[in-house]
């Protein structure tokens, strides 16, 4: 070829190149597939449906209107027209459709291996294990609830009470020291609290913007009461020793040590005594006797509240036209029924007891299921009490457990005993939907199908200000191979031959509907709430001086720095785990890495001569917990602030290997008089790693 | 830095910030409602990926005296968007009626310029592949494409549930650019438990936000970077409303000249 052909080669070549779709293809390509790379997920195609329901996996049973895709769930949105959480939202509501299909969930029965492995089977091999080992067991079974709202328990109390055994117990919650202590003044039904009517708020401990009670009810009352941009009608004061998500809506925050709710209940009845609010009833000259001694400078000595600030929010209580003062825990159980009977006492002396907007009784949900042990007897049953008794020996270790919709080795106190009935039961159940860490240790694990999958339903939650009940009914059948464990619970029932009274849950929901005077059938086609104001007649409360005496003997034990727990409901529950969305809303004060973060205030931190981003270790003698230290104002001196719903072992990547669990810092006493286990103070020092 | 255009609605929010206490559901419904991937490990915040933050405010006193607020922080859909003027691809524009500053991934090239000039952090890098693991993709909303690795994303006001809302009223004979207040909601706002978020249109007198924005206590971050943001915050104490701006000592805040 010579040098013209060679160029007029070339020349053809470059303008055929040009003229042929391969440059632009290639250029294409080249986009298309650098932002292609990896792969993402096609959203879906078909038509959206709502439906209203609850979440049973928020405490309080938060109306949430489900979003249908072809049939499948994907969002969980507030349900304006439910008369209760009035269009309110938590956050754990909020993941409600996530966690039904996210890693944890529980997708066959499990049956442990003489090796230890947990290897699926099939549920009719869970069934004939289940049902043979119960038989086996006869009276030697115990059952521990975590979900106290629902009518299941009627069908567990049944099938463990009837075969001769009294040990069906709830977790423990605030309800049981409220119980303890309305009884102690003289109620006799449930204590409630009329939020709704409320004009003034005085939350002792209790988180009841965040976590406490009807949380998204409370919420939405706040809301209701403080409209954006114009003047606040409802006011709220918040006593706990953290600036946490409570106390930064309250007008007023009282820091308050941890386990002084009483004394500092005392000190406002102390001032409202003096300012002449003292409404009369028996026992008033005892009780006028003892708040005397509970000055505000022994007050602010004992609890850390500034005398001035205490008097601030007195007045303004006294001032309110429907004040309303509730006493709680920051954990939501593990307070003492002393603080609660102070808070109830406090209440009185305002003549706020069965006021509209003031503490109200409630009645006891009476039995449907044939058998079932009622309410009051179930909830007055001390959980921690025979869990000790257990391990030191006292009792014998049930033959077969059941764990219904709980993880008591997640949320108890290490000292609770759970540990060793774990280890001397024979045979441990979980019913569950999420693979928790008490799944993790049983030999039989169950998939129970969540809230929108199952009937189920949620009876006046603790909290509440009047009775209240909604359903959850099945709009999707059960993801994976889980069952709704009423179902479960009452063909096992049958096979064993323990007389229940009912058929399936729909006909003991219709019973139960019955019983109430609700229409079972407009519940469930229309989301329908059956509500019940609280009846006004019941016995005139006493102050019981008496029975707060005895309670303020309680030894505090005498540590360095007292623990401050901050609970956020986003996080999860101990049988829900950290749902995968929650991982963001975990801020860099609550996890720094895999490491909880422990917040003091700067002087606390000099104190120690600790810094921020400083690693530490928080313990409690027996116990030591890794940390990361950040300095923030909104603790109270000497204590330190860790985030509780951390430090989970089981469940799936998005909870495992974050943080520390608090629970692990906590130790239990016994209240006087009471009996019943405390471990809201715990003491705490602080170490450097 | 682009100039402001005219627009007939402007869609905005209201944020009272002594309403919100930081639980995280505006978060959790954003995250859900948007695609959002869940992260395994979010604690690296540089790297986590969210279209709505919640920041908490400290009054920077010591132990009693110290106060604690939060502000939820979604995209400003600024009047003048310093991140529409710097995008060489034309992927962010703020042209549409509503205005409401779009994101169109598929034509981001992941320069993150906008980032840069963004000065209230509202964008976010699509840093990882986005991942559901398991099941988890089974809960996918159709309304917003997931997004894949190496582009920028942001808030969008939940643009889709405008277009619905449009839908709706056409469907019932109604005017679509004439919304009634409420008809159009964020995700946020809906699931906000305690109320704090109002959105609305601005410009239009119906609308709460629109009396919301003039309240003497209403406020808008950074708002002398000439950026018009339309998401407004409110609060009745002062120490809050000055951690929006660089104020001087003596500049005090809480007059409405900027409506």
């Amino acid at each position: 070829m010579n040098r013209r052909g060679f160029l007029k080669f070339a020349a053809g070549g470059t303008v055929g190149l040009v003229a042929s779709p391969i440059i632009w293809n290639t250029l294409y390509d080249a986009v298309y597939w650098s932002q292609n790379w990896g792969w993402i997920p096609r959203v879906p195609r078909g038509d959206s449906t709502y439906m209203r329901t609850i979440s049973k996996l928020c405490p309080s049973g938060t109306g949430i209107r489900v979003r249908l895709v072809d049939g499948q769930p994907v969002r969980a949105l507030s349900d304006p027209d439910n008369p209760l959480s009035r269009g309110a939202l938590t956050a754990l509501a909020a993941a409600e459709t996530q966690l039904m299909v996210s890693p944890a969930r529980l997708k066959e029965p499990l049956r442990r291996t003489p090796d230890g492995a947990l290897v699926a089977i099939s549920w009719e091999e869970a069934e004939k294990l289940l049902r043979e080992k119960l038989a086996e067991a006869g009276g030697s079974t115990a059952c521990i609830s975590g979900d106290p709202t629902s009518t299941v328990n009627e069908l567990l109390s049944s099938l463990v009470e009837s075969r001769g055994s009294a040990d069906f117990y709830f977790m423990p919650d605030d309800e049981q020291a409220a119980l303890a202590a309305w009884s102690a003044m003289g109620g006799m039904g449930r204590l409630g609290y009329d939020v709704d009517n409320s004009d003034f708020i005085l939350a002792i401990g209790a988180n009841m913007l965040e976590s406490w009670g009807t949380v998204a009810r409370n919420r939405r009352n706040f809301s209701a009461g403080r409209p954006a941009g114009q003047e606040a009608r409802v006011k709220f004061a918040y006593a706990g020793p953290v600036q946490n998500n409570t106390a930064a809506g309250a007008d007023w925050w009282l820091p308050c040590r941890d386990g002084m709710e009483m004394e500092l209940a005392l000190g406002i009845a102390h001032l409202l005594i003096k300012a002449g609010h003292a409404v009369p009833s028996a026992g008033l000259d005892d009780f006028k006797a003892l708040a005397g001694e509970y000055t505000p400078e022994k007050v602010a000595a004992l609890t850390g509240v500034d005398a001035g600030r205490l008097a601030e929010v007195a007045k303004a209580l006294a001032g309110a036209e429907k004040p309303l003062v509730l006493v709680g825990s920051a954990l939501g159980a593990g307070g003492g029924a002393g603080a609660v009977m102070a808070g109830i006492a406090v209440n009185m002396l305002l003549g706020r007891v069965g006021a509209e907007g003031g503490l109200v009784n409630l009645p006891f949900p009476t039995p449907v299921v044939t058998g079932a042990s009622d309410y009051r007897t179930v909830v007055n049953r001390n959980l921690i009490a025979w869990s000790q008794s257990v391990a030191s020996g006292e009792t014998e270790a049930p033959r077969v457990l059941l764990i219904y919709d709980a993880n008591p080795l997640y949320s108890l106190p290490s000292d609770s005993g759970m540990e060793e009935v774990f280890t001397r039961s024979g045979f441990k159940v979980a019913m569950a939907s999420f693979l928790s860490e008490s799944c993790a240790r049983c030999d039989l694990v169950l998939p129970a199908a969540m809230g929108l999958e199952r009937f189920d339903d949620c009876y006046t939650p603790y909290g509440s200000g009047e009775v209240s009940w909604c359903i959850s009914h099945p709009l999707v059948k059960p993801f994976y191979n889980s069952r709704p464990m009423g179902e479960v619970l009452i063909s096992l029932a049958k096979e064993l031959g323990v007389e229940t009274g009912v058929k399936d849950m729909p006909g003991l929901l219709y019973k139960k509907a019955y019983s109430l005077g609700a229409n079972f059938r407009k519940m469930v086609e229309s989301g329908a709430v059956f509500q019940k104001k609280a009846s006004g007649a019941f016995s005139v409360p006493v102050y019981n001086t008496d029975a707060i005496r005895t309670a303020l003997t309680l030894k505090k034990e005498a540590a360095p720095l007292s623990l401050a727990p901050v609970v956020v409901l986003g996080m999860g529950t101990a049988q829900t785990g950290i749902p995968p969305f929650a991982t963001k809303i975990i801020t860099e004060y609550q996890l720094a890495g895999h490491s909880s973060v422990a917040q003091m205030n700067a002087a606390t931190a000099d104190k120690l001569g600790v810094r921020k981003g400083a690693r530490v270790t928080v313990g409690n003698g027996k116990v030591k917990v890794p940390a990361l230290v950040d300095i923030f104002e909104g603790v109270l001196p000497d204590a330190v602030a860790l985030s509780a719903g951390l430090g989970h072992t089981a469940f799936d990547e998005f909870s495992r290997n974050k943080g520390s669990n608090i629970m692990t810092l906590t130790s239990i006493t016994r209240e006087p008089g009471t009996g019943l286990p405390v471990w809201s103070s715990a003491g705490v020092s602080v170490d450097k790693a | 830095m682009s100039e402001v255009i005219d627009f007939k609605i402007r869609w905005g929010m209201v944020i009272d910030l002594d309403k919100c206490t930081g639980c995280g559901a505006c978060m959790v419904a954003c995250q859900a409602e948007n695609n959002l991937a869940p992260q395994v490990d979010a604690s690296n915040k540089l790297r986590a990926l969210n279209w709505l933050t919640v920041y908490r405010l400290s009054n920077g006193k010591s132990f009693p005296d110290h106060e604690v607020a939060y502000l939820p922080r979604p995209c400003m859909q600024c009047g003048k968007p310093s991140c529409v003027s710097v995008c060489p691809v034309v992927a962010t524009d703020k042209r549409e009626e509503g205005g409401i500053v779009s994101q169109i991934p598929p034509r981001c090239i992941g320069c993150r310029y906008c980032m840069a000039s963004c000065p209230y952090h509202a964008r976010y890098f699509n840093w990882y592949d986005p991942k559901w693991p398991g099941d988890l993709d089974r809960t996918l909303t159709p309304d917003v494409s997931t997004r894949p690795r190496g582009v920028v994303e942001k808030c969008s006001f939940c643009h889709h549930r405008w277009m619905h809302a449009k839908d709706a009223a056409i469907l019932k004979g109604e005017d679509p650019m004439d919304l009634p207040d409420g008809a159009y909601i964020t995700a946020c706002t809906e699931a906000c438990p305690n109320g704090a978020i109002t959105f609305g249109d601005l410009n239009n007198p119906k609308h709460k936000v629109y009396e919301l924005r003039q309240s003497p206590h209403a406020f808008r971050l950074l708002e002398r970077l000439g950026t018009e943001p339309q998401v407004y915050y409110l609060s009745k104490r002062e120490w809050v409303r000055r951690q929006g701006d660089n104020y001087l000592e003596h500049e005090a805040t809480g007059d409405n000249k900027k409506v």
